[in-house]
C-alpha cells in the first residue's frame, strides 16, 4: 500500500544544548529559574492565600508557645537547662520552629510539584521538553524556599515583638551554613518524595504522615533527649536533627569549632545520600510511570 | 389543550431517598481510597505527641503543678488526648463538609447536583451525615489508640453524656461548615475562608491549652466557638470525673448555639446560590 | 537517521511498537469475595490486558501531513505518547527525527511540538505571554529569542491583543491556539498533534486546520495529526493510516484508501419505522453486497434511521432493497447512490463505524 519514495529527504538538525556542557547547565538553571518564577506568578494571583500563607508559620508556632508557658508557669524551664544548657523556652521553641516551613518544603512543595502539573494538566507537556525533569521540581523547590523564608522573617519579627528572643549574633553566620547544608538535603528527601507522588495517587498520605514523622523525631519543639534512645537514632537521619541541634547551639549557648566542624560534616554526609537517594528513585519510578503510561492521569 | 410538547416525568423517590443517595455516594468514594481511612483513623492523635513530648522536656514528667492551677488537673497528657480527639471533628466539619461544595466543582458534578429537582437541603444533610458517619468511626479508632497508648480512662458511664455533647459539637460545627460551603459558591477562594476558621480553631479553643491562658480577648473569641464548650464538658466528665449536671451551662450554650449556626448555615446557603445562579458563577473555581 | 532502500530519510518510524496495559476492575466493596476466573484467550494473552498498540509499524516521510484515523480507544492518543516518550513501549522501537525514543529521548523532545486536543493543558492563571514564556525557557531557548519568538507566535495566532490577559478568560478555541503556539515555540521539525480540534467550533477548527496545513507546506514541518474526524482526515493529509484495536489496518492516500471501494457504489437510504433486524434480511437478499450497515437514529424526535449498503453496481440490489424496506413497512425519505467516504473505507476494513463521535458500532 505505501509508495516508495525516491527523493531523498534530509532529516533536520536540532539547536538544543544537551550533555554535560555550559550552554546546557546554563539553559537548565534558567529552566528552574523560570520555574519558580512560574510558581510565583501562579500563587500571586490568589492574594489573599498568599497572604493567609504568610502569617501561617506564626498561627502554628503561638500553640507551642503558649502551652509552654502554661505548662511551665513562665517563660524559663530548669528541666530544659538540664538537658540543653538554657532555659528560656520561648527562644528554644522559635529556633526550632524556624525550620517547619522548610520541612513543608521538601515534603509537601516538592513533593507535590508533580502531582500539582498533573492536576493542572501541564505535565505532559513538561515532559515533552528537552529540559530535565529534575529541573522543575527544584524550581518548586526554590520557590518554596523563597516562600518559607519570607514567612519566617516575619515570624521572627512578630515573636520578637511580642515575647523577646534571646539569640547570640556570633552565631547567625554558622546558622546560616547549617540552615543551607539542610536545605540540600531536604531537596533530596523533596526529590524522593515528589518521585513517590508519581506513583501513588493519594501521595498526599505520605507526605502528611513523612510530614507528620518528622515533626515528632526532629528536636522542633523538644530536645532530642526526652526521645528513646533508638528514636533519637533514627531521628539522626533525618537532616533537620542535626541542623536544629547545631542552630540552638550556635544561637542559644557558646560554641566551639569542633561542635561546628562535627555538624558540617554530618549534614554533609546526610546531603550526599539524600540527592543520590532521591535523584535515584526519582529516575526508576519515571521508568516505571512511563511504562504504565499514568502521566496524563490524575 | 396542554401547552407542553412533553409532560416530564415524575418518579416516586423521596427527599429521603437523596439523602441515603448522598450517604452512600460518599462513603463509596471514601471506601475507594482505603489508604485515607487508615490515616485518618490513626494519624490525628500522633500529631499530640510533639506537646507531649514538650511538656516531658519542660517539667520533666507528665504531671505540671502551674498547669494545674489552671486548668484543674495537673495530668496535661488525657488533658491533650482529649483535645486531639475532639479537634478531628472540626477538621472533618471544615474540611469534609464545608469544602464537599468545592469539591464537586472540582469534579464538574456540582451543576448536575444544583440543576436536579430535589430540595439541595437534603443534599447538604446527606453530606453532612456521611461526614458524622466518617468522623465518629475514625473517632472512636482514635479514642481506641488513646486509651491503650495514652492511658485514657473512660467509664461506661461517661459513654453515654460524651456522645451527646459530640451531637451538639458536631451539629453546631456543620452550621459553621454550612456557611463554608454557601461562601464556596459564591468565592472562588473559599479555601483560604477555610484556612482562616481553622487557624481561629487552632489558636482560640482549648485544644491544647487552658481558655484562660489566652488574654482576655482571645478568651471572648474563644466562647464563639462550640468546640469550647464541648471540650470543657468533655474533659469535666473525663478527667474531672464529674457527672452530668455539672455541665448544664456548656450543654445549654451548645444547644443555643446549634440552633443559631444551623439556622445562619441554611439560610446562607440557600441565600447564595440563588445570586450565584443569577452571576452564572456557580461551578467556577 | 534512519533510511529505506532507496535512499528514503523517515521523519518518523516505528518497528513493532507494542504497548499493553492491565486492566484494573473494580468489583465493589466485597469484591474482593468475588471469584474471578481467569480465561485465556486463543493467542495466549489474558483477558486482562488491553492491547493499545500491537505491532504498529509506520514510516512517516519528512514534510508529510501524516493523518492517524481511527475511534475512540483506538490507540492513536498512545502512539503518540510513545514517540513524545512519555510512554515507554512494551516491544519494539521508533525513531523520530533520526533519535531512537528510547536511548535518545531528550533529543526526540528537542525534536517535536506537541499540542494535544482539551481544556487543561496549560496554566489557567497566568497569560498566553507568561505560559508561552515559560515553556520557552523549559525547550532551552535563551531569553531574548523567546521574548521574540512568543510575539511573533502570538501575532500568527491572532492573539497579540489579549497576550495579558490570563488563559482563564480564554474560550476554548483561543486556548488550543495557545497550546500551537507552544508546540511551534522551539520550531520544531516535527509537529505531533493529537485530536487537536477537539470540542472546537467549526470557525475555530478551520482556522487551525488552515494553520496546520501551513506549517506542512510552506514551513516544511512534519505533521502527525490524530483524529476521530473522517473529514478532517480527508481533507487535510497527505497520507492516512486506519488504526482499529491498536493495529495499523491500512496505511495509504485518501484518494487511494477511497479507491478500495471504488469499485463499490455506495447506497443510502434515510427512512422512517427501520426494523431492528433489517441488517440481516438484507443480507440474505443480497448475498454478494459487502457491507450493510443500519444506524437507527431517533426517530420519535425526529432524526431518521439510515441503511448504508456497499457492493458492486448499485444497479443490481437497490431495486430489492427499496423493495425489502416497503415490505417491512419502513418510510423510505431519501435515496442517493454515491462515492464511498473514508468512513466506509473503515467500515468495510475493520466492520464496525466510525461516527462523528468517534465510538465504534457494529
Amino acid at each position: 500500500m505505501e509508495k516508495t519514495c525516491t527523493e531523498h529527504y534530509e532529516l533536520r538538525k536540532v539547536p538544543c544544548p544537551s550533555g554535560f556542557t555550559l550552554a546546557n547547565l546554563k539553559a537548565e538553571l534558567r529552566a528552574i529559574w523560570e520555574s519558580n518564577v512560574k510558581e510565583w506568578k501562579i500563587e500571586l494571583a490568589y492574594p489573599i492565600s498568599f497572604l493567609r500563607s504568610l502569617i501561617e508559620p506564626i498561627v502554628f508556632l503561638l500553640p507551642f508557645l503558649l502551652y509552654g508557658l502554661v505548662l511551665v508557669g513562665g517563660r524559663y524551664s530548669e528541666n530544659l537547662k538540664q538537658l540543653v544548657g538554657t532555659g528560656d523556652i520561648v527562644s528554644f521553641i522559635f529556633v526550632g520552629y524556624m525550620i517547619m516551613g522548610f520541612i513543608g518544603t521538601a515534603v509537601w512543595a516538592m513533593g507535590f510539584s508533580i502531582r500539582r502539573e498533573q492536576w493542572f494538566g501541564t505535565l505532559e507537556s513538561i515532559y515533552t521538553t528537552p529540559t530535565s525533569r529534575l529541573s522543575l521540581v527544584l524550581g518548586m523547590a526554590l520557590h518554596s524556599t523563597m516562600h518559607q523564608s519570607i514567612g519566617t522573617l516575619l515570624e521572627f519579627t512578630v515573636i520578637y515583638t511580642v515575647f523577646g528572643l534571646a539569640l547570640k549574633i556570633q552565631g547567625i553566620l554558622p546558622t546560616l551554613v547549617v540552615f543551607a547544608l539542610m536545605m540540600f538535603a531536604l531537596y533530596g528527601l523533596g526529590i524522593f518524595v515528589s518521585a513517590l507522588g508519581l506513583v501513588l495517587k493519594e501521595g498526599w498520605i505520605v507526605a502528611e504522615g513523612l510530614h507528620s514523622i518528622m515533626m515528632i523525631l526532629s528536636p522542633v519543639a523538644y530536645p532530642l533527649a526526652v526521645l528513646p534512645n533508638i528514636v533519637q537514632q533514627i531521628s539522626l537521619v533525618f537532616p533537620t536533627t542535626p541542623a536544629l541541634m547545631g542552630m540552638r547551639s550556635f544561637l542559644l549557648k557558646d560554641y566551639t569549632m569542633e561542635m561546628v566542624g562535627n555538624v558540617f560534616l554530618h549534614l554533609l554526609a546526610l546531603d550526599i545520600s539524600w540527592i543520590i537517594f532521591g535523584v535515584a528513585i526519582f529516575y526508576l519510578t519515571d521508568r516505571y510511570v512511563r511504562g504504565r503510561g499514568a502521566l496524563g492521569k490524575y | 389543550m396542554n401547552p407542553r410538547k412533553h409532560t416530564p416525568k415524575t418518579f416516586s423517590g423521596t427527599n429521603y431517598s437523596v439523602v441515603w443517595s448522598e450517604i452512600v455516594k460518599n462513603i463509596k468514594i471514601l471506601l475507594a481510597y482505603p489508604v485515607v481511612i487508615v490515616f485518618w483513623a490513626i494519624f490525628p492523635v500522633f500529631w499530640f505527641l510533639p506537646f507531649i513530648f514538650q511538656g516531658e522536656a519542660f517539667v520533666g514528667g507528665l504531671q505540671s503543678a502551674s498547669f494545674a492551677e489552671i486548668a484543674g488537673t495537673p495530668n496535661y497528657v488525657p488533658f491533650l488526648v482529649v483535645g486531639a480527639f475532639l479537634n478531628s471533628y472540626v477538621l472533618a466539619s471544615l474540611w469534609g463538609l464545608g469544602e464537599s461544595m468545592r469539591r464537586e466543582a472540582y469534579q464538574g458534578t456540582l451543576d448536575y447536583l444544583l440543576a436536579s429537582p430535589c430540595n439541595k437541603a437534603f443534599i447538604l444533610i446527606g453530606k453532612a451525615l456521611s461526614e458524622s458517619i466518617n468522623s465518629t468511626l475514625f473517632a472512636i479508632s482514635q479514642m481506641v489508640i488513646c486509651v491503650l497508648f495514652f492511658g485514657l480512662e473512660i467509664t461506661i458511664g461517661a459513654i453515654m453524656p460524651i456522645i451527646f455533647i459530640i451531637v451538639l459539637l458536631i451539629a453546631g460545627l456543620y452550621g459553621i461548615a454550612l456557611m463554608l460551603a454557601a461562601l464556596s459558591l459564591q468565592y472562588k477562594q473559599s479555601h483560604d475562608i477555610a484556612h482562616v476558621l481553622d487557624y481561629v480553631f487552632y489558636i482560640f479553643t482549648p485544644v491544647r491549652y487552658p481558655v484562660q491562658s489566652l488574654p482576655f480577648w482571645g478568651q471572648l473569641i474563644s466562647k464563639l466557638l462550640p468546640l469550647t464548650y464541648a471540650l470543657i464538658a468533655v474533659r469535666s466528665i473525663i478527667i474531672m470525673r464529674q457527672n452530668v449536671f455539672f455541665i448544664y451551662q456548656e450543654m445549654l450554650y451548645l444547644l443555643v448555639m446549634d440552633a443559631l449556626l444551623i439556622f445562619l448555615g441554611f439560610y446562607l446557603f440557600n441565600w447564595v446560590e440563588k445570586k450565584t445562579k443569577k452571576s452564572g458563577t456557580i461551578s467556577h473555581f | 537517521m534512519v533510511y529505506d532502500s532507496v535512499d528514503e530519510a523517515y521523519s518518523i518510524q516505528t518497528v513493532n511498537l507494542t504497548k499493553l496495559f492491565k486492566k484494573r476492575r473494580h468489583f465493589g466493596i466485597f469484591g474482593f469475595l468475588k471469584k474471578r476466573a481467569k480465561e485465556k484467550e486463543s493467542s495466549g494473552r489474558e483477558k486482562d490486558i488491553t492491547v493499545a498498540l500491537d505491532h504498529v509499524n509506520v514510516n512517516i516521510r519528512s514534510e508529510e501531513l501524516f493523518g492517524l484515523l481511527g475511534p475512540n480507544g483506538a490507540g492513536k492518543t498512545t502512539l503518540v505518547k510513545c514517540l513524545s516518550t512519555t510512554l515507554l513501549p512494551d516491544e519494539g522501537t521508533a525513531t523520530v527525527n533520526g533519535f531512537d525514543i528510547l536511548k535518545q529521548a531528550t533529543m526526540v523532545r528537542s525534536s517535536i511540538g506537541l499540542a494535544i486536543g482539551g481544556e487543561r493543558t496549560l496554566y489557567w492563571k497566568l497569560t498566553a505571554k507568561d505560559n508561552l514564556m515559560y515553556f520557552a525557557s523549559l525547550y532551552k531557548i535563551p531569553r531574548n529569542h523567546a521574548k521574540e519568538r512568543v510575539d511573533e507566535l502570538l501575532e500568527l495566532m491572532g492573539l497579540s491583543d489579549r497576550a495579558d490577559e490570563r488563559l482563564e478568560d480564554y474560550s476554548t478555541g483561543m486556548r488550543q491556539k495557545v497550546a500551537i503556539a507552544r508546540a511551534l515555540l522551539h520550531d520544531p521539525p516535527i509537529l505531533l498533534l493529537d485530536e487537536p480540534t477537539l470540542g472546537l467550533d467549526p470557525t475555530f477548527s478551520r482556522q487551525i486546520r488552515n494553520l496546520i496545513r501551513e506549517l506542512c507546506k510552506k514551513e516544511g514541518k512534519t505533521v502527525l495529526l490524530t483524529t476521530h474526524y473522517m473529514e478532517e482526515a480527508d481533507e487535510m493529509c497527505d497520507r492516512i493510516a486506519i488504526i482499529n484495536d491498536g493495529k495499523i489496518v491500512a496505511i495509504d492516500t485518501p484518494t487511494n484508501l477511497k479507491a478500495m471501494v471504488k469499485e463499490t457504489e455506495l447506497v443510502e437510504v434515510t427512512c422512517y419505522n427501520l426494523p431492528h433486524n433489517i441488517e440481516d434480511h438484507l443480507r440474505a437478499l443480497c448475498p454478494n453486497v459487502e457491507v450493510i450497515t443500519a444506524l437507527h437514529g431517533e426517530e420519535e424526535k425526529g432524526n431518521p434511521s439510515r441503511i448504508k449498503i456497499m457492493g458492486g453496481s448499485a444497479e443490481k440490489y437497490v431495486g430489492t432493497v427499496v423493495d425489502a424496506l416497503h415490505k417491512k413497512r419502513a418510510r423510505i425519505v431519501n435515496l442517493r447512490i454515491g462515492v464511498p467516504t473514508l468512513e466506509d473505507v473503515f467500515i468495510k476494513l475493520t466492520g464496525a463505524k466510525l461516527t462523528e463521535g468517534g465510538s465504534p458500532e457494529e
